[in-house]
């Protein structure tokens, strides 16, 4: 069996997948704005998605303040700088860290989740039933998929924001002996709305590409039982590569705006 | 409560929780850049701004009271920067207030400091305009210091040469370094000044008491300093003395003019005293008188040995043994 594809034929797959990830993106927007629109499952899947993420991201979140505190107190010592922590951790855990930590662990729960949930309704023959009894199946699946995931992804990265936040106070209390008031006084006076805005209609974006790429690769998967996996893997694969390029086109045009 | 509605309940509580978070996050970015509440705008000018940008801190006082809001160009020297202050410090911030530019700590960002000025101007207005102090900034403060660096070194260089000098003895502060010699002479001169002002010390108390003994008691001295009759008198006697002395003046003057006379006139005296032969005469002739009388006192020697005159002798002594004893019995 010859797996060895020629890089053309591997450029053209992947062209014609960015091509038909376009058309999916398309037909989402338009069905998103059509009634009649699906609430209850738009609740069910932000539930799903949110909540049941939330205890995820804040773990996430707690540690990446706690660490990254911890790792540059040293260093921040050294040169005399630690009454400087509450900035630096502030800007950094606000514009980049939570955004993207956040999104990397809903990228892993929450894509591969909707891939190998779409993937294998796709391999049971489950959507085709539904286009079948006369019920959209891109409405009720997808779109309530890919909206749940664009609202509720930006709210996670608040509150694991906030929790990141705590965890590095948390070190400074104890290591510092600097009181959460001051802490949290130094970071809101380092922060400005050029840190907090472009995070947070990024975020929106984050969580449209986890839902996008995992509906997509659910929804498309193929090679029956197999596919399904291969569905949840990729989906995961392909949205972390995503968010990465998002993040630079993200704050590639937040420079512009905001001249960070 | 069905499955489904606990799931929206708790649904609810994240959204809200998350939604709460994002508004009190920005509301408290926006507070600190005083976009909420009562403002009131101040303008300055400055001819440098040192890097000041929109959203800097603006302090009343070492108190944070607003930010930045606009910095902009008035003509090609002159930039206005506009101030938001809330609305509250409005009652303390007088016209005579001064802005200067500084730095939040030694790595901080710029900062506007309104220092407040003596109080005696009127209170500031919505937009009103405070003077402007430019303080010296980093760069003229690095080419201060460049200067005085250069200094310095020149300094050190001179401080130097000084030391190599008095190190190797040169001069006179290096000889006074080095010189045990001069040192040790140095101490005696010390102790010799020390022992000098102790004596010289005694001597001031003995004269003082001298002094004081004059003035008690009726001495010469004390007399003479005080009794203005007896002045008078030793004044007569001075006057008396002088007189005197004029008079021995002249009589010294005539001996002199006699004596001269005597020297230089052609009398005996003068023939006795420089006539050399005469003298060498006088002596010859001392001489043979002493041989003269020599020679008489052996002949008389003889005369009384001799028989005709030995009675006379005899009878000489005899009258003296007579004399001798009556001066012995008389009382």
């Amino acid at each position: 069996m010859n797996t060895a594809k020629p890089i053309s034929v591997g450029m053209r797959h992947f062209f014609v997948e960015i091509g038909e990830m376009s058309l999916f993106a398309g037909r989402f927007f338009k069905e998103a704005v059509k009634p009649p629109f699906e609430f209850k499952e738009l609740l069910r899947q932000c539930y799903n998605m949110g909540n049941r993420s939330l205890s995820l991201v804040l773990v996430t979140g707690f540690i990446i303040g706690l660490v990254l505190t911890l790792q540059s107190r040293p260093t921040l010592v050294e040169f005399g700088a630690v009454s400087w922590m509450p900035d630096m951790v502030g800007i950094s855990i606000v514009r980049e860290l939570g955004p993207v930590i956040t999104a990397l662990v809903c990228a892993g729960r929450i894509a591969s989740g909707i891939g190998a949930e779409l993937g294998s309704m796709r391999v049971t023959e489950q959507i085709d039933a539904m286009e079948v009894s006369g019920t959209n199946p891109f409405k009720y699946l997808v779109v309530t998929r890919i909206l749940a995931t664009t609202l509720m992804l930006p709210l996670l990265v608040i509150l694991g924001d906030a929790v990141a936040l705590y965890g590095s106070a948390l070190v400074e209390n104890f290591k510092g002996g600097v009181s959460f008031q001051l802490y949290f006084n130094r970071v809101f006076d380092a922060l400005e709305y050029g840190d907090l805005v472009p995070a947070t209609i990024k975020s929106f974006f984050f969580g449209f590409a986890i839902g996008l790429v995992g509906c997509f690769k659910g929804y498309y998967s193929k090679k029956g039982t197999a596919g399904v996996g291969l569905a949840a893997n990729t989906a995961v694969v392909f949205t972390s590569m995503l968010l990465f390029v998002i993040d630079f086109i993200a704050v590639f045009i937040s420079d512009i705006f905001y001249e960070l | 409560m069905e499955k489904s509605t606990v799931q929206k309940f708790r649904l609810g509580v994240f959204v809200i929780l998350g939604t709460a978070l994002l508004v009190l996050a920005s509301y408290l970015i926006g507070n600190r850049q005083n976009m909420f509440g009562q403002n009131f705008t101040i303008e300055t000018v400055f001819k440098n701004v040192n890097g000041l940008q929109k959203g800097n801190n603006v302090r009343y006082a070492g108190i944070n009271v607003g930010t930045v809001r606009d910095i902009d160009m008035v003509n090609d020297t002159l930039i206005r920067v506009l101030m938001l202050v809330q609305e509250k410090m409005q009652s303390h911030i007088k016209t005579d207030a001064i802005a200067t530019i500084g730095s939040d700590g030694l790595v901080g960002s710029m900062i506007v400091n309104i220092v407040p000025g003596n109080g005696i101007g009127p209170l500031v207005q919505d937009g009103g305009r405070i003077t402007s102090y430019s303080r010296i900034g980093a760069k003229d403060m690095m080419s201060t210091l460049n200067v005085t660096n250069e200094n310095a070194a020149l300094l050190t260089a001179d401080l130097l040469k000084v030391t190599t000098s008095l190190r190797q003895g040169k001069g006179t502060l290096g000889r006074l370094l080095n010189d045990t010699t001069m040192a040790r002479n140095l101490e005696q001169t010390i102790y010799h000044l020390r022992r000098a002002s102790g004596e010289a010390d005694i001597m001031f108390r003995e004269l003082n008491s001298l002094a004081k003994g004059m003035k008690g008691r009726e001495s010469i001295a004390n007399v003479l300093l005080t009794d203005t009759l007896s002045g008078r008198r030793v004044k007569e006697i001075l006057v008396n003395l002088e007189a005197s002395s004029k008079n021995m003046t002249e009589v010294t003057r005539e001996l002199d003019t006699l004596v001269k006379g005597l020297s230089e006139s052609s009398g005996a005296f003068n023939y006795l005293t420089q006539d050399t032969t005469l003298v060498k005469r006088l002596s010859v002739t001392m001489k043979n008188i002493e041989e003269g009388t020599a020679k008489f006192n052996e002949n008389m020697e003889a005369l009384k040995h001799n028989f005709l005159t030995r009675g006379y002798f005899k009878k000489l002594e005899r009258e003296e043994r007579k004399a001798a004893k009556n001066e012995d019995n008389s009382p």
